[in-house]
């Protein structure tokens, strides 16, 4: 089962370069635990919220605009997908994601073996 | 409470037969949802047979018989569940129920910490005491639509997110224990908070809470939170009988009829409390249990052991720092160390209570010790504003008016 993990981190906190390197390392050790038995299925670092660009459409027409969907403090800074048993797994790696003043939000990722229209045998 | 016999004969069929079926009807198809829907449908059917035909004399060969039934009429209808109808004609045999873990594993999915509390006791209640939407909505005072889609929500959470369906490992089972334990306490608190004198429902969540936390805790006997539960839970129903009035009002703990409170009760609860003690550090089920003790074992009101309370409400307070546990422990600090650290005690509190309506009642009667009878007296109606239990009104109203009598009394001199 595939599940989506979302950091979502406060953008105005700062953090200095030691702070940063500890960060970074700390994080580098997770990603080295989590790969070890094969279960990270990609996952990248995003720029800030500010470099965002959000395409809507209006009847049916792109409209270009600046800034993420949604204008918050708290954004999306990273995901990573992981593979596992199920909710409880993905929790306990969720729980030992190192910045603590980050949130976590865990997704199932939408599979499509299992949609009803699938022929069943 | 008065209940029929045969709905009380029906309720303990439920309460025996619907978790381990349910139970293991997950685990043989893999399909939360699809089995405790299957379970509902025949606790449903027997809800309108059984009150004419009579409980039948192997219930759970009845519920298994009539859930099998509605499966395959609705297997026909879905194909994509004929994959699932293979596994329950074979599987599917009254002696199905041959993993005692079953109903463990039922209560640790229906309570996992990623459904929301609502959700959790709504579906504990449903696939594992086999209650109907309708009956629990009723409980909980919302519409059926409501707790219908409440349900349906959680249960497509349990299969789109993948909960899974066991109990968890030595590492996690404080925490996971403590939703379940949590969940348990809403039930029996709703049963018990939630009725008055002539309310009369079908289910009777007190009965239903006690016995799943029974159940627990012989499936799980090293816990000794869940035996300071059930503890706890025995001791506030051993006063149940006393604590209202023929007109329906409240009775306070102080004027209750200490004789009519079961005592056997009490005594099963202080040797619980004992095992549970056995086993571990005190937890706040426990101390709660503790205080909810000194209460029920002391012969007169007069002779209740305040100092002891005291101190059991300060480790309270040290575990769970919240403002209704300070609330309690200044009612403690009146009668060890008089109204006047009690108020300032109260004072401090004014912000964070605002708005519960025990704060006022509380502050009414210490505001009566000290005479400021006025400000007792509003005080009070405060505390009526915030409450809709009838019963408590019931008593603060009565209290109210001598007071309101005393005050004006007083300020005429």
């Amino acid at each position: 089962m595939k599940y989506m993990l979302l950091f979502i981190k406060n953008e105005e906190a700062v953090l200095d370069e030691a702070d940063q390197r500890a960060h970074y390392a700390a994080i580098d050790e997770w990603f080295a635990e989590i790969g070890r038995d094969g279960k990270i299925r990609g996952g990248e670092e995003l720029q800030p919220s500010n470099t965002a660009t959000t395409i809507r459409f209006q009847d049916g027409r792109p409209l270009v605009t600046d800034g993420p969907f949604m204008e918050s403090k708290e954004n999306v800074a990273g995901f990573v997908t992981i593979d596992v048993a199920d909710l409880d797994e993905a929790i306990a790696i969720a729980k030992k994601w190192p910045p603590k003043d980050q949130a976590v939000e865990i997704r199932p990722v939408l599979s499509h073996d299992a949609m009803p229209h699938h022929p069943a045998g | 409470m008065v209940s029929d016999p045969t709905v009380e004969a029906m309720n303990a069929v439920f309460r025996a037969e619907v978790g381990p079926m349910c139970g293991s009807l997950v685990r043989i198809t893999g399909d939360f949802d699809l089995a405790e829907d299957l379970v509902q449908d025949a606790v449903v059917v027997a809800l309108e047979r059984w009150p004419i035909d009579g409980v039948p004399e192997r219930p759970a060969a009845w519920l298994l018989q009539t859930a099998r039934r509605r499966a395959i009429d609705r297997l026909r209808r879905d194909s994509t569940y004929r994959a699932k109808l293979q596994l329950l004609t074979n599987g599917w045999a009254p002696d199905v129920r041959s993993d005692p873990d079953d109903r463990l594993r039922l209560i640790f999915t229906c309570c996992h910490p990623a459904l929301a509390r609502e959700a959790q006791v709504a579906l504990t209640l449903r696939a594992v005491m086999g209650m109907t939407t309708s009956q629990i909505a009723h409980a909980f005072l919302v519409s059926e639509a409501t707790m219908a889609q409440r349900i349906v929500r959680a249960k497509r959470k349990i299969v789109g997110a993948h909960i899974p369906y066991r109990v968890p490992g030595a590492d996690e089972l404080p925490e996971r224990l403590a939703e379940v334990l949590a969940s348990l306490y809403i039930v029996f608190n709703e049963g018990y908070l939630g009725s008055g004198p002539d309310v009369s429902t079908s289910r009777d969540l007190c009965v239903d809470a006690l016995w799943l936390c029974g159940l627990v805790a012989r499936m799980l006997p090293e816990e000794p939170e869940v035996l300071a539960l059930l503890a706890l839970m025995r001791l506030h129903e051993s006063r149940r009988a006393t604590r209202f009035d023929a007109s329906g009002a409240l009775v306070l703990l102080r004027d209750q009829d200490r004789t009519r409170w079961d005592h056997a009760a009490i005594a099963e609860a202080g040797a619980l409390l004992e095992q549970a003690r056995r086993l571990g550090r005190p937890g706040a089920y426990w101390l709660q249990a503790a205080i909810a003790a000194c209460h029920a074992e002391a012969p007169t009101f007069d002779d209740t052991d305040w100092a002891q309370i005291l101190a059991l409400y300060g480790a309270l307070v040290r575990l769970n720092p919240g403002p209704v546990v300070r609330l309690n422990r200044a009612i403690a600090l009146e009668h060890v160390a008089g109204p006047v650290p009690a108020m300032e005690e109260l004072d401090a509190l004014r912000a964070e209570l605002d708005g519960y309506h025990l704060y006022w009642a509380t502050r009414a009667e210490l505001l009566r010790r000290f005479g400021r009878l006025d400000e007792a007296a509003d005080a009070d109606r405060r505390a009526i504003e915030l409450t809709d239990n009838p019963s408590e009104r019931a008593l603060l109203e009565a209290r109210l008016e001598p007071t309101v009598i005393r005050a004006i009394g007083a300020n005429s001199n």
